[in-house]
């Protein structure tokens, strides 16, 4: 294994745990990890791109007389007319925003099958993010205190490790 | 025999059930108390009678559908003599009071079997009491608030058979069962637990004792979804397998603490860590079904899966409040006992990754919790209607899935307590390397969608890290062996069952990753009118209506369209979507898709098809690479069943040799 | 202690949201109206032939303004609208000397004529019906189900929006309330 610990600097502490003398590993997995995480944010916003854009919007519309289907899926009859009126509307050059609102004027936020983010909704949107961070949090937080206990474990050790040192040095077979 | 009405035979066998159900707690709890062997072998013994008299429940059930018996009340409300053999077997849980009896009865099942093979120890009386207690509540409503066998004085002369959506395939046999078995089996290490809290030994042994029954639980609770999801598939008509609605996202969450849980245990195994984490772990894995069980069957929420509400609604809410009240306040009154005096060498260890799931599935579980009752949160604060729906769930859970990828490749290589550098900065080469190469190939094959790249990148990225897995355990084996390879993996797999049958299941999941990126990233959905004998375009297909048709069977009366799916002049399948007609129901459009390994084309019907209709309005769908996604499925379930097997101990040494030499040759 | 009290806080919160999602009955009904307040959607509706003497061939919205009306949404298919008709011709017939106007609405049917002629026939439905094609109004209207009913006053504002099959207490009371 690794040298004796009376040639370590600072005196006869075990070395120091892994993350304190190589930090590269760590801060690759790190890099790795942020962005994926963003290029996953960009890729679920880019996710809901498919090839027909009617579609595309019916897919983010609840149908009204369906339990819980989308326009897009639903084979209702009103699914199916409403996915011609958005067609239609798309012909006349309505952008995606001028549809949503189209729907929602009439319908209602329930019409949208992700709430708005406004108002009370913001809670789910940002709820799971900060339960997210908080996790990391407490986390981070035992996991220092776990890494010290080890640490400490380690340095307990000192006496035991004088008298092996001094039966060493001392010529003992 | 005949004389006994079917009815009557049922509801004593049901209410039998209770008391032994009930008798086994009591005499458990007593028995162990005050160490009494004979009324712990009573209560032993009472879990095991119970199963007898469940499945007498059962068989009478059974006989009374087979028989068109009207008398019992489930029959007459859900059955029709015209139904075939199998719909009429099925049709046992296809109603809310009948797929509580199944659930019991399986629940009765493992308690039994339980019962029986569970090793001696402190924690077996307790263990098996919390299954008679939960015994007890299935029974009660079954017998007293939803009993299936109540006897109808006039019974009628035929009924009306079960939901269409229910008899149209054949997976209606499979799936429920798959569901109730995952559940049932995750209630055992959930009864150890308590087991182990209440007798304020909350080691290792617990675990050890019920590793086997968490991965089965959870083995066929990841079936189900799967099937679940085949089934949708298949059946529903709108060319996906997952909606995120709120039944389906009630199986899931308990899927997800359940995975945590059984990588977290490792950890507890191992290292003697995290004790108090696994112990809340499997106390809300255990909550989790009890909660999705009473959203299904309450009406609270609306789904297309819902039973619908009833009297059982009020009962499970109170039995869910019951177990997350007693089992979260046990954990906290004997925090203490649980606690460890945890170490950790270093993040970067098999520890940190461990530690990195835990993370990751409780968050995925929170964000679909939050997402599945915030639109009840937000009525019962404002009285507003919202929903939340797919695109929320997608959005919010896609970060995570990604990094699920990411960390199941980089943990299985990192040593228990320290990484060691040398090894790291290769494997880590090795890992970017692939992602890397994965993410330009798929690039560069015209892969432009960030999310299916991605998921191509880690998955190749994932195969590395089985291959790099691989090498290091089979490289120093066949040096010192010299035997071919094909045997030394042989030899391997089959001594470290659970260490392969992990690899398997990791392998299973990136294919069914693969599979759901490219089959919603790159879906094409399009409705096409045509008239009989005309024909249209569809990507590279061109479809063809030839002609109506009718069918007639017992049961069942089908109108639909008979459509050829050619490319280049060449016919690759004849497809004929359908509207099937189940007695007075009403239509049920379904599906018919042509499965290559490539991408699926699916078609349904979206008109009426009569005896004058002259034209069809089709709904296409092509969707890349969904068969993978049953098929990462399978293998997820092979490997699973595979770890479950006993190690073999042939060359038992030569493996501890090679072990300590793989050691000095990896460093 | 801190701990046991944080539990049972939390269990109670999860119990009262359940028991309020369990006391509410049916998810799906009583969505608010998007609508109620707002001058209501305007449609042209083309009748059924057996009214064009009386109403003509066709009935706009807009030019009725002025009198209180009761537009009902129904189908065929749709077995509370069987419980309602009886109740709405009824009703007509007993408001004929006053000036609201009913008008009923068949929509989500699939172009049905010959079911709407019969459900017509069997009801005796005298005030004007006609077949909402290709659901415009349906959607103007954010209908999300059979039967629905909207009250509107004189001065073309919706007043109340129905889900279900309407009733006497309802027409009784709303009626009222546009008549004013």
């Amino acid at each position: 294994m690794t040298g004796t610990c009376a040639q370590r600097r600072g005196g006869t502490r075990l070395p120091a745990p892994v993350d304190a003398r190589r930090p590269l590993p760590t801060l690759i997995l790190r890099l790795l990890v942020t962005s994926i995480a963003v290029l996953a944010g960009l890729a679920a916003a880019q996710e809901v791109e498919l090839e027909s854009r009617v579609f595309e919007i019916a897919r983010q519309l609840r149908c009204p007389v369906c339990v819980s289907e989308s326009v897009a899926d639903s084979s209702a009859q009103l699914a199916q007319q409403m996915r011609e009126l958005i067609q239609q509307q798309l012909e006349e050059g309505r952008s995606e925003a001028q549809i949503f609102s189209y729907f929602t004027n009439r319908y209602g936020d329930w019409i949208m099958l992700e709430p708005p983010r406004r108002g009370i909704h913001l809670v789910v949107w940002l709820l799971p993010v900060v339960a997210a961070l908080l996790g990391v949090g407490v986390v981070t937080v035992l996991v220092r205190r776990w890494l010290a206990s080890a640490r400490e474990h380690i340095e307990v050790d000192q006496a035991d490790l004088d008298r092996v040192r001094a039966d060493l040095e001392s010529g003992a077979s | 025999m005949i004389d006994l009405q079917l009815g009557v035979l049922g509801t004593a066998a049901v209410y039998l059930a209770l008391a032994l159900a009930a008798y086994g707690a009591i005499a458990g709890l007593v028995g162990a108390r005050s160490r009494d062997a004979r009324l712990l072998t009573s209560a032993r013994l009472s879990a095991v009678a119970g199963f007898v008299v469940a499945t007498v429940a059962v068989i009478v059930m059974q006989t009374a559908l087979l028989t068109d018996d009207f008398s019992v009340a489930y029959v007459a409300q859900h059955s029709r003599i015209a139904s075939p053999t199998w719909v009429k077997i099925v049709t046992m849980w296809a109603a809310l009071e009948g797929s509580i009896l199944l659930w019991a009865w399986l629940l009765t099942g493992y308690t039994a079997l339980l019962a029986l093979v569970a090793p001696l120890s402190q924690l077996r009386p307790y263990a098996l009491a919390v299954m008679q207690l939960v015994r007890v509540f299935f029974f009660l409503v079954v017998s007293v608030l939803a009993n299936p066998f109540e006897v109808l004085p006039n019974p009628p002369l035929d009924g009306p058979g079960p939901n269409e959506l229910l008899q149209n395939h054949w997976m209606m046999a499979v799936h429920p069962v798959l569901m109730y078995l995952g559940f049932v089996g995750l209630t055992v290490p959930f009864a150890y637990a308590i087991a182990a809290l209440i007798t304020r030994r909350p080691g290792s042994e617990w675990m050890a004792q019920t590793r086997r029954w968490t991965l089965t639980g959870w083995g066929f609770l990841s079936a189900a979804i799967i099937a679940g999801g085949w089934w949708s598939y298949e059946v529903l008509g709108w060319g996906g397998y997952w909606a995120w609605d709120p039944v389906e996202n009630v199986s899931l969450m308990p899927w997800l603490t359940a995975t945590a849980f059984i990588h977290s245990v490792q950890v507890q195994e191992r290292r003697r860590m995290l004790k108090p984490w696994n112990a809340l772990l499997i106390i809300i894995t255990f909550s989790l079904s009890i909660l999705g069980t009473f959203l299904t069957r309450s009406g609270v929420v609306s789904s297309v899966h819902a039973f619908g509400s009833g009297p059982v609604g009020p009962a499970f809410l109170a039995f869910f409040l019951i177990v997350a009240l007693g089992s979260f306040t046990l954990l906290a009154v004997r925090w203490d006992d649980v606690r460890d005096r945890s170490e950790l060498d270093s993040v970067v260890s098999r520890e940190g990754a461990f530690l990195g799931v835990n993370i990751l599935f409780l968050a995925l579980a929170f964000a679909v919790l939050l997402g599945t009752l915030f639109p009840l949160i937000v009525e019962a604060l404002s009285g507003d209607r919202v929903t939340v729906g797919g695109p929320f769930f997608d959005q919010v859970t896609l970060p995570l899935w990604l990094l699920v990828l990411l960390l199941m490749g980089i943990g299985p290589l990192l040593p228990w307590r320290k990484a060691d550098t040398q090894s790291l900065r290769r494997n880590l080469a090795w890992l970017l390397g692939g992602l890397a190469v994965g993410t330009v190939v798929a690039f560069a094959l015209g892969v432009r969608k960030i999310y299916p790249a991605l998921t191509v990148g880690l998955a190749v990225y994932n195969v590395v890290s089985l291959g790099l897995l691989l090498s290091g355990a089979l490289v120093p084996r066949m040096r010192l062996a010299n035997r071919p390879a094909v045997a030394v993996l042989r030899s391997y797999a089959f001594e470290n069952r659970r260490r392969v049958g992990s690899m398997i299941v990791h392998f299973g999941v990136v294919v069914i990753a693969v599979g759901v990126a490219f089959s919603s990233g790159y879906r094409v959905d399009e409705q096409i009118r045509l008239d009989f004998g005309a024909s249209a375009p569809f990507e590279e297909y061109t479809l063809t209506a030839v002609d109506r048709f009718m069918e007639r069977t017992p049961g069942r009366i089908s109108a639909g369209a008979v459509v050829e799916v050619t490319k280049d002049g060449r016919l690759i399948a004849t497809l004929r979507p359908r509207l099937n007609v189940f007695g007075e129901g009403r239509p049920v459009p379904t599906p018919a898709v042509v499965y290559t390994p490539w991408h699926d084309v699916y078609l349904n019907l979206n008109s009426t098809v009569g005896s004058t209709t002259t034209f069809v309005v089709l709904r296409a769908v092509k969707s890349p690479l969904v068969t993978w996604i049953w098929v990462g499925g399978f293998i997820v379930v092979v490997g699973t069943a595979f770890s479950l097997g006993s190690n073999s101990r042939r060359l038992a040494t030569v493996t501890q040799a090679s072990e300590a030499t793989g050691k000095a040759v990896r460093a | 202690m801190t701990r046991i009290v944080l539990i049972v806080v939390g269990v109670a919160l999860l119990g009262g949201l359940f028991a309020f999602g369990l006391l509410r009955g049916e998810p799906n009904r009583d969505i608010p109206s998007a609508i109620v307040g707002k001058q209501a959607p305007n449609f042209v509706l083309p009748l059924y032939e057996r009214f064009h003497p009386d109403f003509g061939e066709s009935l706009e919205l807009a030019a009725q303004v002025g009198r209180p009306m009761v537009v009902n949404f129904w189908a065929s298919w749709c077995a509370p609208c069987y419980e309602e008709a009886p109740v709405l011709q009824s009703y007509w017939e007993r408001f004929q000397d006053t000036d609201v106007l009913f008008v009923g609405i068949q929509t989500q049917d699939r172009q049905q004529y010959d079911a709407g002629r019969a459900f017509m026939d069997q009801f005796g439905l005298s005030f004007p019906n006609g077949m909402d094609d290709a659901s415009a109004v349906s959607v103007e209207w954010g209908l999300f189900g059979v039967p629905e009913t909207y009250f509107i006053n004189r001065d073309g504002t919706v007043e109340y929006r129905l889900v279900g099959p309407v009733t006497a207490a309802v027409l009784d009371e709303q009626l009222a309330a546009i008549l004013r």
